[in-house]
């Protein structure tokens, strides 16, 4: 079993501690053992008088965690160079914080010698933590805070010097604690969502910076290169993983979500974008695009390297933007230049900050402002209407400083529609910001945004893959009949997949049966199907437990009035609405849950002891 | 035999082989004469990388969208109508 590093940051001080296997064979590792962690923290918390609510996300009684699982680093396991971060609470939703990153830093934490780090308390000056060779310590940040994402990482990895050396960091957007701050690893890499980075600037920890070459154990080595081969030719041979995500990466989804009616436009005034051809993967590929990138272990390569030789918004050398960064940043935006988006894009990732919360907030205040909502000598002079690139660059910077009108977006779109009065304006669930699908032309993918223990998320029930890709069968997108089964088993999945640690992208090509195999392999335990779908679920009805007891429940699982009130007003899904509340209903009694609460038997049977 | 005039759009790797973004296709309305009638454009190929000729029907593992709906989700014959929009993509994913 494997260690993990506990760091007080208030006192000063580190401990090693080693995982229980007991707890491995129930929750895997990753997601599932960062689960288990945060709901012992509450309990203790609860036993000493202090409430979860009372948890403030910025204070110090917040924790922080960093995870892989048994398939990161391990050299074979497909895409498996990731990392999952979780904190208590989050300061965008105020529910859990869960993020998760590609890049090498998941592979290189391991092979530092850890495979968890925890991270208590706040530092009184600014501190970084270094792991190398096993050994760990806190050191001076002062000199690198104010520093952006490259610089931080480009110092740290300089300073440490020899191979297998990655840097996770903070921008200044952490620092400055805008909610949707991520915490950034290996330049362009991203754990994105739910404000993970202002947790890290409020501890005042700048960096973790890793190195190392410890092996990872595997415990049956011949039975694993024998299923890792097999896993490894059939991604390859797929034509998704094989050829569609390396050729075009992510963005390709643009022209085909559109044509489906689902690419929201402008503040989810519609599913349909005239322009999005102008902003798809494939005139990406045809302009700025210079080659494509890999994260550790990874034989699919979807990241891009990019560039915009000349103009107003040149860069000499970016990553990205991602599908669903084009779509925020763009789509959201009404902004139809595609060297514009690469710019905020990369804005983002030098000050550390999610396009996708960022870019849907943008257009929140867009859509405040062109309805007259917002008065003129808040927003001092930003031009924000729908399509206008400069403005949508300049409300990036001034975001990660909170500057001016940044202060306000600083905030995320729900605080920010408050404040103005005009909550229904927020495209948000539990406070996050939904991603580039409208549910209305999508209707599953409206049951995973509203009952994500995150908030609105995508990833953490891909319905997408069914219901448009046909990945691995393809439904009506049109029709919420059957949604509810689906959800569920995407959520259990994807709670295994991100206990693992490896990339959700492999499930294009492999299914649950390769992981049961894979991780029998990796672990010596003998896993089945149904063993690792149960895991999964208990995983996910953990998290519940955590939320509920944040205050969270069915009156949270919801959708933003839009797509429940206004049928959508144009393209294939003319007329629709979601149908929520009949797929919620079928939801919760397949989840054995009331009211969006797991009922004891179901805890029983998952044998989660609280 | 009716005629309709239609307009097909091509995604990624389509796009990049056929160096073409769209074209207007007459045809007799169904998914086979479709085919035949864009295959007279753009090469035989085009037939086999869309068609399987054997099962007569378009490819299963292409996505072939007719006014934005998947034809696997439309039930019942498929009868084009002029000005309809045929969006034909290869597999492909994202997230
Ligand atoms: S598929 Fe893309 S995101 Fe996933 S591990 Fe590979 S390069 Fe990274």
């Amino acid at each position: 079993m494997g260690k993990i590093l506990k760091v007080d940051l208030t006192a000063g001080t580190l401990r090693s501690e080693p995982l229980q296997e007991e707890v491995a064979k129930k929750y895997l590792g990753g997601k599932g053992y960062a689960v288990y962690l945060l709901y012992k923290y509450l309990k203790e918390y609860e036993a000493k008088g202090i409430l979860p609510a009372d948890i403030d996300p910025l204070g110090p009684e917040n924790v922080l965690i960093f995870a892989t699982g048994p398939g990161t680093g391990v050299p074979g396991f497909p895409c498996s160079g990731r990392y999952h971060a979780m904190a208590l609470r989050s300061p965008l939703t105020g529910s859990v914080g869960s993020a998760n990153s590609g890049g090498e830093w998941g592979a290189f934490l391991k092979f530092s010698g850890y495979d968890m780090i925890v991270i208590e308390g706040a530092a009184e000056d600014p501190v970084y933590l270094s792991i190398i060779d096993g050994s760990a310590e806190l050191r001076s940040a002062k000199d690198l805070w104010g520093k952006n994402v490259f610089d931080t990482c480009r110092i740290l990895a300089k300073r440490v010097g020899g191979k297998n050396v990655s840097v996770a960091c903070i921008g200044p957007a952490g620092e400055n604690l805008v909610n949707m701050a991520c915490i950034m690893n290996d330049e362009h890499r991203a754990a994105g969502r739910t404000g993970l980075g202002a947790v890290m600037g409020s501890k005042r920890l700048k960096a973790i910076v890793v190195s190392g070459e410890k092996e990872v154990p595997v415990a049956n080595p011949e039975e694993f290169k024998e299923i890792s081969k097999r896993c490894l030719e059939n991604m390859r041979k797929n034509r998704v993983t094989g050829e569609g995500l390396p050729m075009y990466g992510t963005s390709i989804l643009i022209n085909i979500i559109n044509t489906a009616g689902a690419l929201p436009y402008k503040n989810w005034q519609s599913g349909v974008n005239p322009n999005a051809d102008k902003i798809s993967g494939e005139t990406l590929a045809a302009t700025y695009l210079i080659r494509r990138r890999a994260c550790w272990g990874c034989t699919i390569g979807c990241g891009r390297v990019t560039r915009v030789p000349s103009g107003p918004f040149q860069i000499l050398e970016s990553e990205g933007p991602e599908y669903e960064s084009i779509w925020a940043l763009g789509s959201a935006t009404g902004v139809n230049e595609l060297d514009a988006i690469v710019k905020a894009n990369h804005y983002c990732d030098e000050f550390g900050m999610d396009p996708i919360s960022l870019g849907s907030t943008i257009a929140a205040a867009m859509e405040l402002n062109e309805r007259g909502y917002v008065p003129k000598e808040d927003l001092q002079g930003l031009d924000l209407r729908f399509g206008n690139a400069a403005a949508l660059v300049e409300a990036v910077w001034r975001t990660a400083y909170k500057v001016g009108f940044g202060k306000y977006l600083a905030l995320g779109s729900k605080k920010l529609c408050e404040i103005y009065g005009h909550p229904e304006l927020s495209m948000s669930v539990k406070g996050l910001e939904m991603p580039a699908y409208d549910p209305r032309a999508v209707k599953g993918i409206g049951l995973e945004y509203a009952t994500a223990n995150r908030g609105g998320c995508h990833v953490t029930g891909y319905t997408i893959s069914t219901e448009i890709l046909g990945i691995p069968e393809k439904i009506d997108p049109l029709t919420p009949e059957g949604k509810a089964k689906w959800v569920k088993i995407f959520q259990d999945f994807t709670c295994v997949v991100n206990s693992t640690v490896n990339c959700l992208f492999a499930t294009f090509a492999l299914g649950v049966k390769d992981y049961a195999e894979l991780l029998s392999a990796v672990t010596g335990w003998s896993l089945s199907e149904n063993d690792i779908l149960k895991i999964g679920e208990r995983i996910y009805n953990l998290e519940r437990v955590i939320l509920n007891r944040l205050g969270f429940d069915g009156k949270d699982d919801i959708l933003p009035g839009r797509l429940l009130k206004e049928p959508m007003p144009e393209g294939p899904a003319k007329g629709h609405i979601v149908e929520l509340e009949k797929m919620k209903e079928e939801y919760y009694r397949l989840r054995g849950w009331v009211n969006g609460v797991p009922t004891a038997e179901k805890l029983k049977e998952l044998e989660i002891e609280l | 035999m009716p005629n309709v005039s239609v307009k097909i759009l091509l995604f990624a790797t389509f796009r990049e082989k056929y160096h073409l973004k769209e074209l207007m296709v007459e045809c007799d309305g169904s998914l086979r004469g479709l085919i035949e009638s864009a295959s007279k454009i753009l090469g035989e190929e085009f037939l086999n990388d869309v068609y399987e000729k054997e099962r007569g029907k378009i490819r299963e593992d292409i996505i072939f969208m007719v006014n934005g709906r998947n034809i696997k989700d439309l039930k019942g014959n498929i009868e084009l109508k002029d000005s309809d929009v045929i969006a034909i993509f290869p597999p492909l994913a994202g997230g």
